[in-house]
């Protein structure tokens, strides 16, 4: 194609409407193209992916929300938080003789009369909010957004050819619609801040709490899931300034109106008509590019890794292996009720006064390894207070999150410390259960009132405590020996970037277990067994899930003898300590 | 053209309402229209089913009616009108009759209006509803699967009700008197919003320029019963990694106030979208809501007698029953991720089968449950097994000795706070009616609860005297209990009883106590490892050897055993009666006994014994299955007697000279290898000297061949 008649990153509708148009023209029934693409998104998906077009494409954020036009093409990275069920538009109706669509738009671009033959075709409603615990150095750097947009011109010059560009559009801008930026950015900013306090459904992280809701058209319901971190391309659309119109809802007070435009109101919340979306792995967050692994280096970054964990943790090289297998842990099979591969731990004999040098070191150092982090401080108040778990709430039809709707792969350190002794009420002990269950099968259980449903996590628990956590049982309890308090900070960013890759990529390492091996651990295990009635096969399990951990922090896929060893050592040291703490 | 078709169709309703006859031959739905004459209901419910069924069906009407049911509605409403017979009982006059008189007579004044708005609706003149029932064939569909390709049809849908609003009233009819001119007015109603009439339409008024005032006549004026509900999807029906759907429902007529929230429900209506109307619709432009006009409602049953085969699962069913081995296969199926423990499950699976209730001449019941109590050392997955059997049973309770609310296992009486009246609240027993109570942690039960528990077991109910109210709820349920030895873990030192920290009156109630120790054994420690590697390694559990039964099926098959009651025959009484007397010889001989073998365990031996008949889809319990009941009996307590011989020393010997000599009559030969023994006896847990020890004893009886210096084995021929 030569010359496109239309700007797929402007004016993306005019896209759509032209690909519509054509389809019609070339013999296709409009009443059969529901859920069906006619080539606007295969238009998309050529000019994103094929063209390169997806680095043009500025992403949603708070700062950017400033200047992105409406009907325009954005980004938005995301997770699901809540799926809010289809909405039935009407997306092909007859404008005298001629058909138009409604497909990837809130409105009719023109005035319609009830009574002309239309089509109502359905399209899912997700509703997204920034990753929680997303670390500072994920969000991609504003400058690296704009740049590509338009390289020699300053914001000021694009901001202008912005506006030509929306002039152009032949979509009836309202006229209420304000295409001045700076008076309609601070309302918005506005808006933003009262939304995220007055819907507590939002989860509280601070400083990037945009949601975004995702209309989605044409995908399979299993691509997307709850949870699931993704970006997705689509045409913005967001209308600060119009009031929704509260008296004709008067009538309706006591039914059951559910719309979303009121509870997600239009004026807060932005929305995105989806044309393209891809699941985001680890990758996707880190800037650097794939680095080549080979045996040495990876030998190397694992020993660096290990010694900056190990000054963290106050030169405990013991805590710090423990700590390394930890972080690359992740659930890579669910048997039955087991959450196989998950290693949660638990470093004991930490009191107040340790914990503010360690566990601000520790924060600070997942924070600068890991993309999601959270930490949860737990108080007797806060359990009692707070609902962890995610619930529905029937009267406004949204699951409100809680603290543990967390994406895959998130890490979560929990500080026991701050405990006292007291009375948990039933809110409290609902929430010592479930995160009794995160620890144990990975699941977290969702209120819906009538029932309950387990959704799969997959998070890597880190329980910070003074003794042996009951309340939360890791599969591994360490007693932390720091012996010095070293400085930590002065890592400098070249080396992270390569941690952050070191882990993200040897954690989706796969892994193997070869025969001779096998028999090795079998006697082993039995022996084990032999010796201490004790051991079942949760301890078995966690073995053999540290002998994963061990070849993968070296690169390898496959299990040899050597670290199978170096596990049982380790095992032996724990041991050791556990003994002599008590 | 659209009109003609139409005018078909009602001649082929009235067809239909006339000529359809149910398998009995009597005239259906004329006997439901004379039902209505006669005002004695409301409701005219058409059942797909039955117009399937119907002798002259026209394939092309029935496609019509599911695809655009609310026009069919009206259809068969108007073919009702032609078709309503005069009442056969005499009635008193109503308002609405009252009404309709005057209004017959008024009519003749001034007919000739051809104003729509002067006609009468016939809705005001209905005093029934008509509803379109889906066919009940097939599988409901989810919430999810509901698309808007399904706009305007018949759907039937299941799920549970989250919501409900109250029952209002509806208007289905505007009248209107004019202030001028006298004429009433009509205005039909057929969305949730309208637009009141002000100026007086008819012809009269028109003419004169009167524009007369018109008041609306309530009293006059028809109302349908209105509700609305909010539907779920139930937590099965969600894909992994989804969140529940949810589907406004409106209620109208007779079906409201049938619903609470709550409820699990199959529900057939009518996909319809609202259009918004007003400034609404403008600004959200082109979003409808949409909502299922409620058309039938049923409840969802969950218990054994009201299970209903679908269509392959008889068949199922009969080809199992011809396979020779249903009983371990069926056993195999429960809980197949937990390794061994295969008499156990067999006892589950006698605990799902149940035997049946028996009810003497003189009143006397005697109850059918099994009760299961299994004991044993943490870690040897009972809650599992509890849990799992709660998911086979079609109507289960897990339950916690310790857990659960005030209400706690029996029943409460309590205040309601709404309404401050005393309400009776059941507990898990009594919710578990005609089903499964598990019990874990029974030990650690309320001193309370176990007192009434007593009566639960035996008499199979719970009796209450609290606050004013004595009564007595049922609660026929089949307890299966978990516990913990006395001192968490079982030990040997100490006497059985002394173990099980359990009152005899509790004990002997359970039919079978079963006890699950965890000894130290080379063969299931290997097991172990293996099996942990297994799930490392290949990421999937190990296979079974065999593919597990699936949880339908296995309820289908205890449905359908469960439906029959087998008999002792005469000749076997004898042979039962002997081996209960040999039991409590055995126990008066033994100082410690294990057991409290009371007439209850008589009565125990039976009930197994009819629950195997059961399991073989046989009217008569055999020898065979008197003989398994027994064997499970024994079988329960064996871990103790192997232990008891175990601790004796002095029956080492002899046990590790049965071990050589059963190894060895397995593999055929007279030989055995020193290696060999020394392997076997230590998987049992004995030791090196102990063999030898028993090697000399026995060659000293000449029983035995030791090589000198190999210590190899060989039995002299017996």
């Amino acid at each position: 194609m030569v010359g496109l008649p239309y700007d797929c990153l402007a004016n993306p509708l005019g896209a759509v409407r032209l690909t519509f148009e054509k389809a019609v023209a070339s013999g296709s029934d409009p009443a059969a193209l529901d859920g069906k693409d006619w080539g606007a998104a295969e238009l998309f998906r050529q000019f994103l992916f094929d063209d390169g077009g997806l680095s043009q494409v500025p992403m949603l954020n708070p700062s950017t929300i400033n200047w992105v036009q409406p009907n325009t093409l954005v980004r938005f990275r995301g997770m699901i938080q809540d799926m809010l069920g289809n909405e039935y538009y009407v997306g092909a109706y007859k404008d005298g003789d001629t058909w138009r669509t409604n497909k990837f738009a809130d409105a009719s671009t023109c005035p319609m009369d009830a009574s002309s033959d239309m089509r109502i075709w359905e399209r899912r409603l997700l509703y997204c909010v920034p990753v929680p615990g997303q670390s500072s150095w994920v969000e991609p750097s504003h400058e690296a957004m704009k740049s590509p947009y338009t390289n020699s011109v300053s914001p000021q010059r694009e901001k202008r050819h912005r506006e030509d560009d929306t002039n152009m559009i032949d979509i009836d801008m309202d006229s209420e619609h304000d295409l001045e930026d700076s008076p309609n950015s601070k309302k918005l900013k506005i808006g933003t801040e009262q939304n995220s306090s007055n819907l507590s459904m939002v989860p509280a992280i601070g400083r990037n709490s945009l949601p975004c809701l995702v209309k989605i058209y044409d995908s399979l319901e299993s691509d997307l899931k709850l949870n699931d971190v993704f970006e997705f391309v689509g045409i913005f659309t967001f209308d600060p300034d119009v009031t929704v119109d509260r008296d004709d809802n008067d009538e309706l007070i006591d039914s059951f109106c559910e719309d979303v435009s009121v509870h997600l109101p239009p004026t807060k919340v932005p929305r995105l008509h989806c044309v393209a979306h891809r699941k985001l792995v680890v990758d996707d967050f880190l800037s650097s590019p794939i680095l080549e692994f080979n045996p040495c280096a990876v030998k190397e970054l694992r020993e660096a890794v290990l010694g900056h964990l190990t000054a963290v943790l106050g030169n405990d090289r013991v805590a710090a292996q423990y700590v390394l297998l930890h972080l690359l842990s992740r659930v890579h099979a669910r048997i039955d009720s087991i959450a196989v591969g998950k290693l949660s731990l638990n470093l004991t004999c930490l009191n107040k006064e340790s914990m503010s040098v360690f566990g601000n070191h520790l924060k600070v150092a997942m924070e600068n390894l890991l993309p999601f982090t959270q930490h949860l401080p737990l108080t007797l108040d806060y359990l009692n207070t707070v609902s962890l778990a995610p619930k529905k709430d029937y009267s406004t039809n949204r699951l409100v999150s809680g603290f543990l709707q967390l994406a895959e792969g998130s890490h979560l350190t929990i500080d026991e410390t701050p405990l006292q002794a007291g009375t948990l009420n039933s809110n409290g002990v609902e929430n010592a259960r479930v995160l009794k269950n995160l620890m144990q099968s990975q699941k977290v259980e969702y209120d819906f009132t009538y029932y309950k449903m387990e959704m799969a996590a997959d998070v890597q628990l880190l329980v910070l405590s003074e003794g042996k956590s009951n309340l939360l049982p890791a599969d591994l309890v360490l007693p932390f020996r720091p012996s010095s308090v070293g400085s930590t900070f002065g890592v400098d960013e070249e080396m992270l970037k390569a941690w952050r890759l070191y882990l993200a990529t040897m954690k989706l390492l796969p892994h193997s277990i070869e025969s001779h091996v096998q028999k090795v651990i079998e006697d082993d295990l039995v022996a084990a067994r032999q010796a201490d009635r004790s051991l079942g096969s949760e301890e078995f399990s966690r073995w053999l899930t540290m002998g994963r951990l061990m070849s993968v922090s070296f690169g390898e896929t496959c299990l040899s003898v050597e670290h199978w060893q170096m596990v049982k050592e380790l095992e032996g040291l724990r041991k050791e300590r556990l003994l002599g703490n008590m | 053209m659209d009109g003609l078709i139409f005018n078909q169709d009602k001649e082929t309703a009235k067809d239909f309402l006339t000529n359809f006859a149910d398998p009995d031959g009597e005239a259906k739905y004329m006997n439901i229209l004379q039902d209505v004459a006669n005002r004695k209901t409301k409701a005219v419910q058409i059942d797909l089913e039955d117009l399937i069924n119907y002798k002259d069906l026209d394939e092309e009407f029935l496609r019509r009616v599911t695809e655009n049911t609310r026009r069919y509605i009206g259809i068969f409403a108007n073919a009702i009108d032609e078709l309503l017979p005069e009442p056969t009982e005499v009635l008193l006059d109503d308002d609405p009759d009252i009404l309709m008189t005057q209004r017959a007579e008024d009519g003749t004044d001034n007919a000739g209006g051809s104003d729509p708005q002067r006609k009468m609706p016939p809705e005001i003149k209905r005093l029934y509803e008509v509803y379109i029932k889906a066919s009940s064939k097939g599988r409901p569909f989810t919430i999810r699967e509901v698309k808007a390709s399904y706009i305007g049809q018949l759907v039937r849908i299941s799920g549970i009700v989250t919501r409900c609003s109250d029952v209002k009233p509806l208007m289905q009819v505007a009248v209107y008197t004019c202030e001028e001119c006298g004429f009433e007015i009509y205005q039909e109603v057929t969305a949730r919003v309208y637009m009141p009439l002000f100026d007086c339409p008819s012809e009269q008024c028109k003419v004169n320029q009167a524009k007369g005032n018109l008041i609306p006549q309530l009293r006059a004026s028809k109302f349908l019963k209105f509700q609305e509900a909010k539907l779920q999807e139930l937590a099965e029906h969600v894909p992994k990694g989804h969140i529940p759907r949810t589907m406004t429902i409106h209620f109208r007529g007779e079906l409201t106030r049938k619903v609470a929230p709550g409820d699990i429900v199959e529900l057939s209506g009518i996909f319809l979208p609202i259009p918004y109307t007003g400034f609404r619709a403008m600004r959200a432009g082109l979003i409808a809501d949409t909502y299922l006009e409620a058309m039938s409602v049923s409840h969802f049953k969950k218990k054994y007698e009201e299970y209903e085969l679908r269509g392959d699962e008889e068949e199922q069913i009969a080809r199992l029953a011809e396979d020779g081995d249903i009983y371990n296969k069926l056993s195999r199926s429960l809980a197949p991720e937990i390794f061994g423990h295969e008499d156990v499950k067999k006892a589950l699976l006698l605990l799902l089968v149940g035997a049946p209730h028996r009810k003497l001449k003189d009143g006397m019941k005697i109850r059918g449950d099994l009760h299961i109590c299994l004991m044993g050392d943490p870690g040897v997955a009972k809650s599992q097994l509890l849990k799992h059997i709660i998911n086979v049973a079609p109507r289960g309770v897990y339950t916690t000795g310790k857990g659960s609310s005030g209400v706690g296992l029996t029943a409460a009486v309590q205040k309601d706070p709404i309404t401050n009246e005393m309400v009776l609240e059941g507990g898990a027993l009594v919710l578990a009616d005609m089903g499964i109570c598990a019990i874990d942690e029974f030990d650690k039960m309320d001193e309370l609860d176990r007192t009434s528990i007593h009566e639960v077991m035996e008499q199979q109910t719970v009796s209450i005297a609290k606050a004013g109210i004595t009564t007595s709820l049922n609660a026929r349920t089949a307890v299966l209990a978990a516990a913990n030895p006395a001192w968490g873990r079982y030990d040997l030192r100490r006497t059985p009883a002394e173990n099980i920290n359990l009152p005899p009156a509790l004990l002997s109630r359970f039919d079978l106590l079963w006890l699950i120790l965890d000894r130290a054994d080379m063969d299931t420690d290997l097991e172990l490892a293996r099996h942990v590697l297994h799930v490392h390694q290949a990421k999937e559990s190990p296979d079974l050897g065999f593919t597990p039964l699936e949880p339908s099926v296995l309820r289908a098959y205890l449905s359908a055993a469960r439906k029959l009651s087998p008999a002792v025959p005469r000749e076997l009484e004898e042979y039962i009666a002997s081996a209960y007397s040999s039991i409590r010889q055995e126990e008066a001989k033994s100082n410690t006994p294990h057991s409290y073998t009371t007439v209850r365990t008589l009565l125990s031996i039976l009930r197994i014994s009819a629950a195997l008949a059961r399991l073989r889809f046989s009217d008569n319990v055999a020898q065979s299955d008197v003989d398994e009941a027994l064997r499970l009996m024994q079988m329960s307590k064996f871990s103790l007697y192997s232990d008891d011989r175990q601790r004796s020393g002095l029956d080492a010997i002899s046990d590790i000279y049965s071990i050589v000599r059963d190894e060895a009559a397995r593999s055929n030969r007279m030989d055995v290898s020193y290696a060999h023994a020394l392997n076997w006896i230590s998987r049992k847990g004995y030791s090196e000297a102990q063999l030898k020890e028993c090697l000399e004893e026995y060659a000293a009886l000449n029983v035995w061949q030791i090589h000198p210096s190999t210590f190899d084995i060989r039995f002299i021929d017996a």
